[in-house]
């Protein structure tokens, strides 16, 4: 089961990581990558990141946990949407 | 990389190559179209806004705006080729303002009186951290806005902002009124450098390696994306003038004590640096980039505040190091090129007071991150610091020192 912890003083105020199940990482990168786009390594920190206009995705080169920073035209039914990829049931965690 | 809207034969990419990143490690100084940068971040430049325009009995979207015009028309102009027409300057300018991170600027009107914009870095960052203060809050794309026309056109305009993205609007849009007058690009401030020499001073150690959070700090590319913004450490990022931050504290000052108000003024200064150290080091500190390179180094609770040190000297507030250290209850720090005081030191001279106000308050803002607990509003204020030597005062090096309150 997927949970997550909130990160604050970002871009959104809600924004969380999300720690998938270890053995459920790549498949649930696979499905974001079909969703939102290739991801791609920064130079520097080497961060894995999807830029969607609805979503920075991000991540260490490990690819868990992986933060979900919501942007300015993100609704409700795109929340959900990436909740459904990640495997995150909201009634299932008190987060 | 789009073409340019009204303008397809020009190459954008090849445009933005002429604002590529020059760092200067020995003085931790990062140098885009041959103005001295400052990174910083949403938070601490919408607090920075908030707190110069609101204040009721000064202008405060006019100093912001003069500080912006007189520094973006010296970057602008440096950044323009002889070669290039006018129609390829105005990209240029739109170019500029979406590497530094401001936003995406259509400027293909503005001879006609009109500019939109498609994002902005300030109304990301009021949205984040005013959301409910809702009025126009692009003063900065103001300001810019009248730097092209000087840079370009050699002409005086008055831009303005009528709608904003922060009120809903779906774009921001800008009018834009030729005074008439003819208008230079302003000079630049006679640079003082070098006044300081870091080998006399001894650094505490820590377990962080600086110089790995240095050169992965400048191997990022810290550049506006297509839209003009720079998603980066969970904040948004933007690379700043030296010559704007410093344009606006010193004239912020300058109005208040008019009013007999230079307290409230530099204490407001410092506020907001304190709350950049607290908002935008915590953002830092949940990031990916965090976890990936500065996590593992971290062995004591002090090693955090090292690192942040680390970071802030690669983003280019200067070269500044940790001193003396008890954990949780003291810290001395010194900084031997801070923007703010070789800045005060360029336009003004030597000064009565020391003059960093935003290195004095994330001073105190570290100390309260990494070992105060609770809300930020909790940890506010419980330290307190004291500038007691500044380079703009004529000492060699700006001195701070903090305590618990």
């Amino acid at each position: 089961m997927t949970r997550r912890e909130r990160v604050r003083a970002c871009i959104h105020p809600e924004t969380f990581k999300y720690f998938v199940a270890r053995d459920d990482v790549l498949d649930t990168w696979s499905r974001l990558s079909r969703a939102y786009g290739e991801p791609v390594v920064a130079d520097g920190f080497g961060v894995v990141e999807i830029r969607h206009p609805r979503f920075f995705i991000r991540a260490t080169r490990m690819l868990n946990p992986i933060t979900v920073i919501r942007r300015r035209h993100c609704t409700d039914a795109d929340v959900q949407a990436i909740h459904d990829l990640l495997g995150f049931r909201p009634e299932d965690c008190a987060a | 990389m789009t073409a340019a809207r009204s303008l397809p034969s020009i190459d954008r990419e090849q445009i933005r190559a002429r604002f590529a990143l020059s760092y200067v490690p020995e003085r931790h100084r990062r140098i885009i179209a041959g103005q001295e940068v400052i990174v910083h971040c949403h938070h601490y430049n919408s607090r920075i806004q908030r707190t110069v325009e609101g204040v009721a009995d000064i202008d405060g979207k006019g100093i912001v705006r003069r500080a912006s015009e007189q520094a973006f028309a010296r970057q602008i102009a440096y950044a323009i080729e002889e070669t290039d027409d006018e129609a390829t300057r105005w990209v240029v300018a739109e170019e500029l303002f979406a590497e530094l991170g401001y936003g995406r600027l259509d400027l293909s009107k503005a001879n006609e009186g009109v500019v939109t914009q498609s994002a902005g870095h300030f109304v990301e960052g009021w949205g984040v951290a005013f959301g409910d203060d809702r009025k126009p809050v692009c003063t900065l794309a103001e300001g810019f806005i009248q730097a092209a026309f000087i840079a370009i056109e050699g002409q005086e305009v008055e831009a303005r902002e009528t709608e904003c993205m922060h009120c809903g609007a779906d774009a921001c849009s800008f009018t834009v009124e030729k005074t008439g007058a003819a208008a230079e690009v302003p000079a630049a401030p006679e640079r003082i450098e070098g006044v300081s020499m870091q080998e006399h001073v001894e650094l505490a150690e820590s377990n962080i390696d600086d110089q790995a959070i240095i050169n992965a700090v400048v191997g990022l590319a810290i550049r506006g994306t297509e839209e003009g913004l720079i998603p980066a450490f969970g904040v948004y990022l933007a690379n700043t003038p030296a010559d704007v931050y410093n344009g606006i504290a010193i004239e912020f000052v300058e109005e208040m004590s008019k009013l007999g108000r230079m307290e409230s003024a530099t204490r407001l200064l410092n506020e907001a640096g304190e709350s950049c150290a607290m908002n935008t080091f915590r953002g830092i500190m949940d990031s990916p980039e965090w976890e990936a390179l500065i996590a593992p180094m971290l062995q004591d609770q002090s090693d955090t505040l090292f690192a942040l040190v680390a970071l802030s000297n690669a983003f280019g507030w200067g070269n500044w190091g940790v001193t003396d250290h008890e954990p949780g209850e003291s810290l001395e720090m010194v900084s031997f090129n801070g923007y703010e005081a070789l800045g005060f030191l360029e336009s003004r001279g030597k000064a009565s007071e020391a003059q960093c106000w935003m290195l004095q308050g994330v001073s105190a803002g570290m100390m309260e991150l990494v070992y105060g607990e609770g809300s930020f509003a909790d940890r506010f204020g419980t330290f307190f610091v004291e500038e007691t030597d500044c380079i703009a005062k004529g000492n060699s090096v700006c001195v701070f020192s903090v305590e618990e309150a």
